[in-house]
């Protein structure tokens, strides 16, 4: 193909630049991905919300049963539980995650030796599969946890906190957030490096403290990059789902199931209709999410 | 000149690279002779043995090749969403498979040798789960008992007689705790262990679990505090014994154990008592194969005449209806039926085989059961006729955990009334 650009006559000032015509080609680079995301990802997902009002238990007859699923679910302690568990703990989980995160890419890019052994250290939990990361931790929770609260005689933690049904959601925190972390900071550390030093040196120069330059310099030039992070992880986490099959299962009793895991079980034991009633119901729920952080970060973008 | 030339021979790589994927996705399809069949077995203690059983089968004829799949049950459930089921299957015969039989998911096995040497008054059992107008959807492999597997060599010394009520329960559990010996070993971590051993038992052996949950299907949607079965007023008394078991004859780290770790430690002596299988037999005899066990029915009431031991399907052979291999899949189950091939698995397994001919004498650590089983003193488990939707083992775990009793049975009938709405 060629690559020349056709001007039409009469249309030759420059600013119609961006109004010329779109080679074909680009089109045809688009194909892969438009093909692929409607067959893996729109074609199911209708294919969900059409099955939602149905009785359909995944296999075999069905037949339409209106919104009765979805007048179920409003009254299924369970499901509804799932939705306060799941937002408590991306809500908890991002805050932990965001300011570990910061006060480590401060540290990590100041004048300190080692750093980039330390950076490296600091990212390895990122390239490591959560499910591992889940099992190892598991392990950790359930034996030297309590072998070394019952050496120190600390009695709350002789037992496994992913047994105890008020802190187990605790331990899904801490793991996650160690696995979390890393990427976060590593986008903290981009968002530091990218202010100039002079900034920090005119404050020098006016006599502001290290804390007064944290506050007032380096926190705004780098809250657009707060906002990414905190759109990633929040997105992340409401997805949660590996981790917390790995530690705890849902269990103990069904203190920590997340959204993902209850429609998860609805297509493994035969509750199909319902749990893609409650997908449909999670994916308005996440695209208002969506929506609602789009328009914040419009005006983040122009600080 | 050479732009044409380009041309030409861009066109000639891309005809070149269609041709090349074109074969390699043709080269997917049979070019051997050999059938090819995909077997579903998960039972994870037996996998080896059955790995050898079906080299066996492989090398004994040239039709067939049996592949095996040990993915699991949650795989198997996804295949058939997905119109990809295996061609045939030995799995758990449970609420999770009664959906693919009660929906014609699973084709008839009626016309098979096979079907003909089923013992009769099995059937109810395979019943319990459902059937499909017209069709034997699946036929009973293996039975497994399961009572309370104990130490012989702890209850010998100190003196202690296998109990037959409750009271002789109690007083067993006080006299092992004042010698210093942990009465049960449990495993609350893995919540099933809770569900099949402690709430199975305890329940089964107090309360008619079939006839109940009989009762529970016809109230449907008018489950709760008025209807004539509830799990409230039903399950409360039975779930209150095992609660006092529970609260003070276990391990002091039962939260943080899993089963792997209670076989371990019941091999190692470390109680007298266990809630499992027959399975955890081949398990607990890896780290100690000379230890003396038994198995006696869990007393939950003072009447003896009330001992039961639990039983379920184990496993059950079926041939999914979306199968393209049926015929070759009907050959490999005659071949699984074979007399010398389903007893020599069962006794591996230490189950009990299911067809009329079976014979052969009981291994000595089930022999505590054989009683009970000949006679149908036998209930099917609260826990397995649960579906499977309804998160069953994640409420009893939490009952041992210390959650409110009247509460979650609450919430069971409240869930089973939603799903009766629903279904």
């Amino acid at each position: 193909m060629s690559i020349t650009t056709a001007t039409r006559p009469g249309q030759d000032r420059p600013q119609t630049r961006r109004k010329r015509r779109v080679e074909p080609i680009f089109y045809l680079f688009l194909l892969p991905s438009l093909v692929l995301f409607t067959l893996a990802i729109t074609v199911p997902g209708l294919v969900g919300i059409f099955f939602s009002f149905t009785n359909s238990i995944g296999i075999g007859d069905w037949e339409f049963v209106g919104l009765t699923n979805y007048v179920a679910i409003f009254s299924d302690p369970a499901i509804l539980q799932s939705y306060l568990f799941t937002f408590g703990f991306s809500i908890v989980t991002v805050l932990v995650v965001n300011v570990i995160a910061f006060l480590l890419a401060v540290g990590l890019t100041s004048q300190i030796r080692m750093k980039t052994a330390l950076r490296t250290i600091f990212v390895i939990p990122m390239v490591v599969s959560g499910i591992i990361i889940a099992y190892v931790f598991n392990f950790l929770f359930s034996n030297s946890l309590p072998s070394a609260g019952a050496a120190a005689g600390i009695s709350w933690l002789e037992t496994s906190l992913l047994a105890n049904p008020d802190l187990a959601w605790v331990a899904i925190v801490v793991v996650t957030a160690w696995q979390a972390v890393p990427g976060a900071l590593l986008i903290y550390i981009a968002g530091l490096v990218s202010i100039p030093g002079e900034v920090y040196e005119a404050a020098d120069i006016d006599g502001a403290s290290k804390f007064q330059q944290l506050l007032k310099i380096t926190a705004p030039l780098v809250a657009g990059y707060v906002v990414i992070n905190i759109i990633l992880g929040f997105k992340g986490f409401l997805n949660a789902y590996d981790i917390i099959v790995g530690l705890t299962n849902g269990g103990p009793g069904t203190s920590t199931r997340s959204i993902a895991m209850t429609v998860i079980a609805g297509f493994n034991g035969g509750d199909y209709a319902y749990q893609m009633a409650n997908a449909t119901i999670f994916f308005v729920v996440a695209v208002l999410i969506s929506l609602l952080q789009l328009s914040l970060t419009r005006g983040r973008n122009t600080l | 000149m050479s732009s044409n030339l380009t041309r030409t021979l861009r066109m000639a790589v891309l005809g070149l690279c269609l041709a090349l994927l074109a074969g390699l996705l043709s080269g997917c399809t049979g070019d051997s002779g050999k059938e090819t069949i995909r077997f579903t077995f998960s039972k994870r203690e037996a996998i080896g043995f059955m790995t050898k059983l079906v080299a066996d089968y492989n090398a004994s004829q040239d039709k067939t090749e049996v592949v095996m799949d040990t993915s699991g049950v949650d795989v198997v459930s996804a295949s058939f969403v997905r119109g990809n089921p295996p061609d045939i299957a030995l799995a758990n015969y449970n609420m999770e498979t009664a959906r693919f039989v009660q929906r014609g998911a699973l084709s008839d096995l009626s016309g098979t040798q096979a079907s003909t040497r089923i013992r009769k008054d099995l059937q109810p059992l395979m019943d319990q789960y459902g059937s499909y107008p017209g069709r034997t959807s699946a036929l009973p492999y293996s039975i497994m008992a399961s009572s309370v597997i104990y130490n012989k060599e702890i209850f010998a010394a100190h003196g202690i007689d296998v109990p037959k009520t409750w009271s002789d329960l109690i007083a067993a559990c006080d006299a092992l705790k004042a010698a210093g010996v942990t009465p049960f070993y449990a495993t609350w971590k893995d919540d099933w262990t809770v569900a099949q051993g402690w709430f199975d038992y305890s329940v089964g052996g107090q309360l008619d679990t079939i006839d109940f949950f009989h009762k529970l299907s016809e109230a449907g949607t008018e489950v709760g505090p008025d209807s004539p079965a509830s799990f409230e007023k039903d399950f409360q008394q039975p779930v209150a014994k095992m609660l006092e078991l529970a609260g003070s004859y276990v391990n002091k780290d039962a939260a943080s154990r899993a089963y792997g770790d209670g076989n371990l430690a019941f091999a190692q002596g470390k109680a007298a008592m266990y809630l499992q299988g027959p399975w955890a037999f081949g398990e607990i005899a890896k780290s100690a194969p000379d230890l003396q066990l038994g198995t006696f029915p869990l007393p939950m009431t003072d009447n003896p005449d009330d001992l039961r031991v639990r039983v379920n399907v184990d496993l059950a052979a079926w041939i999914p209806e979306g199968s393209k291999h049926k015929d070759a899949a009907r050959d490999f189950l005659e071949y699984l039926y074979q007399p010398e091939v389903i007893e020599a698995y069962n006794k591996s397994q230490l189950g009990f085989t299911p067809t009329i001919d079976a014979a052969g004498a009981p291994d000595p650590r089930i022999e505590g059961m054989v009683e009970y089983y000949e006679k149908g003193q036998v209930y099917q488990g609260p826990s397995v006729l649960v579906p499977r939707t309804i998160p069953i083992m994640n409420h009893v775990q939490a009952l041992v955990l210390g959650a409110d009793p009247a509460a979650t049975f609450r919430t069971l009938d409240a869930d089973w009334a939603r799903l009766a709405f629903r279904q």
